[in-house]
């Protein structure tokens, strides 16, 4: 077995240090500290799709977390998808352009090499580690082999504070500082509701939309559901108030 | 092999069970038997909690010390019991002198030739899975590096098998979580379709569907995939009176709940 050198290295940053050993921020932290990136973020998925950030280290980490989510395209869904890191050293002017939604606001946001390590214990696969670092550049071998002890550590972790959870419930720390969308999929129920179609459609519809107008995924939804837009079909009308 | 040395390969060690399929009692007594090398104690031993909240023993570095682990079991006294049950390192415990806290069991180590203990709780973020025992045959304080190096073992091996009951069950937890993650979905997306169709704030949509449900004796969940599915209409859920301003005024906490 490789790799115990560098594991204890992560392990005594992660144990290390005042805070909670097992702060899900602390975790992100440490990935970004580790691989020497600007930024981290965590990735849920499941069924290729992702089901919202865990952990992000500050704010860059977070957009493309979000892009990732409402877009479903760039390094972390690629990573999972294809079970393998994404590299991309050069993301503003990369050898072969990949995506397309994503990389224009990301660019914008500083970012200029991302990085996507898949999250996996075993068969069992959680999600993706997302890396990024504001200059262009491929990661060294030493960093590359830390990333890849870190996204062990780090889907060990997820699995070690989810297994004290309540059945049917996401564990409280694994809550604490994650972003799971949940406004997306009440402006989802909503809009169901008003084209009378499955809440997987509307999904589809929201994204659509945020797409064709250029906007957040997030900011579609939220406006979704402070009723600030609607989504019905011509002629149709509201449910009387009873 | 210096000791720092030693400690350092031994902590690394411990760190590559990580990953392998590893037999918990091998690592447990890979680090009595360190403890013993690398620090100045006689014995060392791991006693770890067992499904049912009792503690087993699981290493020993010498048969003499096994003996006592039993011992103290049997008797419910002594230093790792202590250290278990406050969570706390309970050390430079001289035996000849503290057999008011563990009469039964002091008088039983110095029989069998020992005359300080110490035990570290074995314990992260919260949980305690048990505790390392480290005896002397002679009186005296073991010195504060000494303490901190065994802690870091105790420590190391604390995660390694925390990670690895957790990659045993890989399977099963991923399904929690799955279903955690869905749960949460299936009641924001039946919040949002209720919202619409009752024209009522997230909030208000939460609280009409977790009364039907308690009124129904149902799960949230359930209601929140039939009203997603269609088998419940908005309008049958409307037409139970919700009784969850006399819930919630009985302290329940207000956060979803899926039972």
């Amino acid at each position: 077995m490789v790799g115990g050198e560098r594991r204890l290295r992560i392990l005594a940053r992660l144990v290390g240090s005042g805070s909670p050993a097992f702060e899900t921020k602390r975790l992100c932290e440490v990935c970004a500290d580790v691989t020497q990136m600007s930024g981290a973020g965590i990735m849920l998925m499941s069924g290729d799709v992702p089901r919202g950030s865990l952990c992000t280290t500050d704010e860059v980490s977070a957009l493309m977390e979000e892009l990732q989510f409402g877009l479903g395209e760039g390094p972390c869904v690629d990573a999972f998808q294809h079970d393998r890191p994404v590299l991309e050293p050069n993301l503003a002017a990369p050898i072969v352009p990949r995506w397309l939604a994503f990389t224009g606001p990301v660019v914008e946001a500083g970012v200029r090499a991302v990085f996507g390590f898949p999250l996996q214990v075993g068969a069992v696969r959680l999600g993706a580690l997302n890396l990024y670092c504001d200059r262009p550049g491929p990661l060294s071998d030493d960093q590359h082999a830390d990333a890849l002890v870190m996204a062990d550590v780090a889907a060990h972790t997820i699995l070690v504070l989810q297994a004290n959870a309540p059945p049917g419930k996401l564990a409280e720390e694994l809550e604490a500082g994650a972003d799971l969308q949940y406004v997306v999929h009440q402006a989802a129920g909503m809009v169901a509701a008003q084209l009378e179609i499955g809440v997987g459609q509307a999904l589809i519809r929201l994204r659509a939309y945020a797409f064709g107008n250029d906007q957040p995924l997030r900011q579609v939804a939220d406006a979704v559901v402070g009723r600030t837009l609607r989504f019905a079909a011509e002629g149709r009308y509201k449910d009387p108030k009873p | 092999m210096p000791r720092e040395a030693l400690l350092a390969q031994t902590l690394v060690e411990l760190a590559d069970t990580l990953v392998a399929d590893f037999d918990v009692v091998e690592l447990l007594t890979l680090v009595t038997d360190r403890c013993v090398e690398v620090l100045d104690v006689t014995s060392a031993g791991v006693m770890l909690v067992a499904p049912d909240g009792d503690l087993r023993v699981m290493a020993s570095s010498s048969d003499t010390m096994r003996y006592l682990e039993f011992f103290e079991l049997q008797a419910q006294e002594g230093p790792c019991l202590d250290s278990f049950r406050t969570e706390q390192a309970v050390v430079n415990q001289d035996l000849a002198t503290v057999d008011g806290r563990w009469p039964r069991f002091a008088a039983e180590a110095l029989k069998a030739g020992f005359h300080s203990a110490h035990a570290l709780p074995m314990r992260l973020r919260g949980t305690v899975i048990g505790a390392l025992n480290l005896f002397h045959t002679a009186p005296g304080k073991m010195s504060k590096a000494d303490i901190a190096a065994a802690q870091a073992l105790a420590d190391v091996a604390t995660i390694a098998i925390l990670q690895n009951r957790a990659a045993l069950e890989s399977q099963v937890v991923n399904e929690q979580l799955q279903t955690a993650l869905n749960t949460r979905i299936v009641i924001e997306q039946a919040k949002g379709m209720v919202a619409e169709r009752l024209d009522l704030n997230m909030e208000e949509a939460f609280t009409t569907l977790r009364a039907y449900a308690r009124n129904h004796n149902l799960r949230l969940v359930d209601v929140a995939y039939n009203i997603i599915d269609s088998t419940l209409t908005t309008s049958a859920l409307d037409a139970a009176p919700p009784d969850t301003a006399v819930l919630d005024r009985s302290g329940l906490s207000p956060r979803w709940r899926s039972e």
